[in-house]
């Protein structure tokens, strides 16, 4: 195979592109996954309950997301209404939610960051996590 | 080595802008922007299933091929087609001695 | 629905129904002087409802409901109605025009040609076109750009510019009063309060135009330029866009062809004036 170089790249009469092959680690791929929640996301109010009432009403949230029987050592009581997306967002920068304290709202910041597409809140947290300065 | 297949050319739509090509995959609706060597892969590969080895002799026929790092033509092009197999642009070839790429 | 308004932006006709009577009101005067559908038929129907029967009078809170509607919707006071039926608005476009690709960008026109400003939420793309209008532009829209795959033109979408925080007394300091929408403090963005477009901006709304320039827009520390080339253009416009995947090839000849034909650079800017002045110097020199 000849060496890089020689060819010219745009030669008179040359039929043969130069073609750099690159390093095997190198990434030649970007797959376009546009962002329609955070369009959306950005022309809507959202929120998100916690825990989905489906999956885990009754339920506390320990300190790493998880759903928990009530009462369990280390978790938390979940909030009495959804958590709103600007408070989310706030709470995303380290803030503490309405009426939660630091260890709380960490929990409940840890739940949200585990929803599943389908699960109520999905969306509503993948249009937060969109940059937009 | 896997022998890998593409959609025949008609599948992609093309743009190339700056070095660089955006490309639309008709059967998935999913756009990609490639680099090189990848749309010269696509466009080598159209010319039937090939492992890794014959598509960088065919590329070394239509092409100068510059080997950038000093890595093996073949190793670096086996790695693009597993890139593009995981996108879903080429495939691993059925019962040509393929395995499902990872 | 007890009460409701229809009117037309542009090429798309809606129909806003609601349980209660003040955000129908509050419609009706921010959208004097805007035709109806065409033929009377809305392409979309928003819905202001109460969560409950008994929240229309208890602590009256609105959902917005309508042709397409997103998971997680919240309800708003109905104090902030009109903010309620705008949002619904938007949400049938972002989910269901198929005729255009929807840009989430601002866009104003002279001679013809427009210029597009894409860029996130609070980086004063709003407040940029809005005073663009007020300065010898023409306003196609301030939240949506629609680009016909078929011609590469732009239609206009020229809704009530959504005007938030420290923009209101920008305008407020440019307009008549009589076309500034009521004040809606506490919304989820803070403060609102909705512009009526200029009046030729709604003459002439059934008047496409061609795409000169593109620009990126951001508050910076000082006045800075960067040209922006067609793939990372491309890249951003996706993102920036609510139906490209549900266009398909359609979406991509549309982008693509934007991105080739019109030049894009992104803007940093201090202030409003420096952006003005900016935009100005950018399309005598750029825009062709």
């Amino acid at each position: 195979m000849p060496p890089a170089g020689d060819v010219p790249p745009s030669g008179a009469g040359a039929t043969r592109r130069r073609l750099m092959l690159g390093a095997a680690a190198a990434s030649t791929v970007v797959t376009i996954r546009p962002a329609l929640a955070a369009t959306v996301g950005s022309v809507m109010n959202c929120e998100v309950p916690v825990p989905d009432p489906r999956l885990g009403a009754g339920k506390w949230i320990d300190g790493r997301g998880q759903l928990v029987d009530a009462g369990t050592a280390g978790s938390f009581r979940p909030p009495n209404r959804p958590l709103k997306a600007e408070d989310i967002r706030k709470a995303m920068q380290g803030a503490n939610f309405p009426g939660a304290d630091y260890e709380t709202s960490r929990a409940y910041m840890a739940y949200i960051r585990k929803l599943q597409n389908g699960m109520s809140g999905f969306t509503c947290y993948q249009s937060l996590q969109m940059p937009r300065a | 080595m896997p022998v890998y297949r593409v959609d025949p050319p008609a599948c992609r739509l093309s743009v190339e802008a700056e070095g660089m090509t955006l490309l639309y995959h008709r059967p998935s609706g999913i756009t990609h922007v490639l680099l090189p060597p990848a749309p010269e892969i696509l466009t080598a590969l159209a010319d039937g299933p090939a492992d890794p080895a014959t598509l960088a002799a065919r590329l070394a026929v239509s092409h100068a091929i510059g080997d950038g790092d000093g890595e093996d033509a073949a190793a670096v092009i086996a790695a693009r087609l597993g890139e593009l197999a995981a996108v879903g642009l080429v495939a691993v070839a059925p019962g040509i001695g393929g395995r499902v790429a990872g | 629905m007890r009460h409701a308004f229809s009117v037309r932006i542009g090429p798309v006709g809606f129909r806003v129904g609601s349980a209660w009577p003040q955000p129908i009101a509050a419609m009706r005067r921010l959208y004097a002087g805007y035709p109806p559908p065409r033929d009377g038929i809305a392409d979309f129907t928003v819905r202001l409802e109460p969560t409950r029967p008994w929240r229309r009078w208890l602590r009256p809170s609105a959902m917005v409901r309508g042709d397409f509607t997103l998971p997680d919707a919240a309800p708003l006071p109905l104090a902030q109605g009109l903010l309620a039926a705008e949002m619904g608005m938007n949400l049938q476009m972002a989910l269901g025009a198929r005729r255009w690709l929807l840009l989430h960008a601002s866009c104003v026109e002279r001679d013809g040609r427009a210029l597009l400003m894409s860029g996130h939420s609070g980086a004063g793309k709003s407040t940029l076109s809005a005073l663009l209008g007020e300065r010898g532009w023409r306003l196609l829209g301030d939240e949506f750009a629609l680009l016909d795959p078929a011609s590469g033109v732009i239609h206009p979408f020229p809704r009530p510019v959504s005007l938030k925080n420290e923009a209101i007394a920008v305008m407020a300091a440019e307009v008549a009063a009589d076309r500034l929408g009521p004040l809606i403090p506490g919304t989820p963005k803070g403060d609102i309060r909705h512009l009526r477009p200029a009046a030729d901006a709604l003459a002439r709304m059934d008047e496409p135009a061609t795409p000169a320039m593109l620009l990126f827009p951001r508050f910076g520390a000082s006045a800075d330029v960067r040209p922006m080339g067609a793939i990372e253009t491309f890249v951003r416009l996706t993102q920036a866009s609510t139906n490209y995947v549900v266009l398909g090839e359609a979406g991509f000849a549309a982008l693509t062809g934007l991105v080739r034909g019109v030049p894009a650079m992104a803007i940093d800017y201090p202030d409003t004036a420096a952006a003005i002045d900016l935009v100005e110097r950018l399309w005598a020199e750029t825009a062709r």
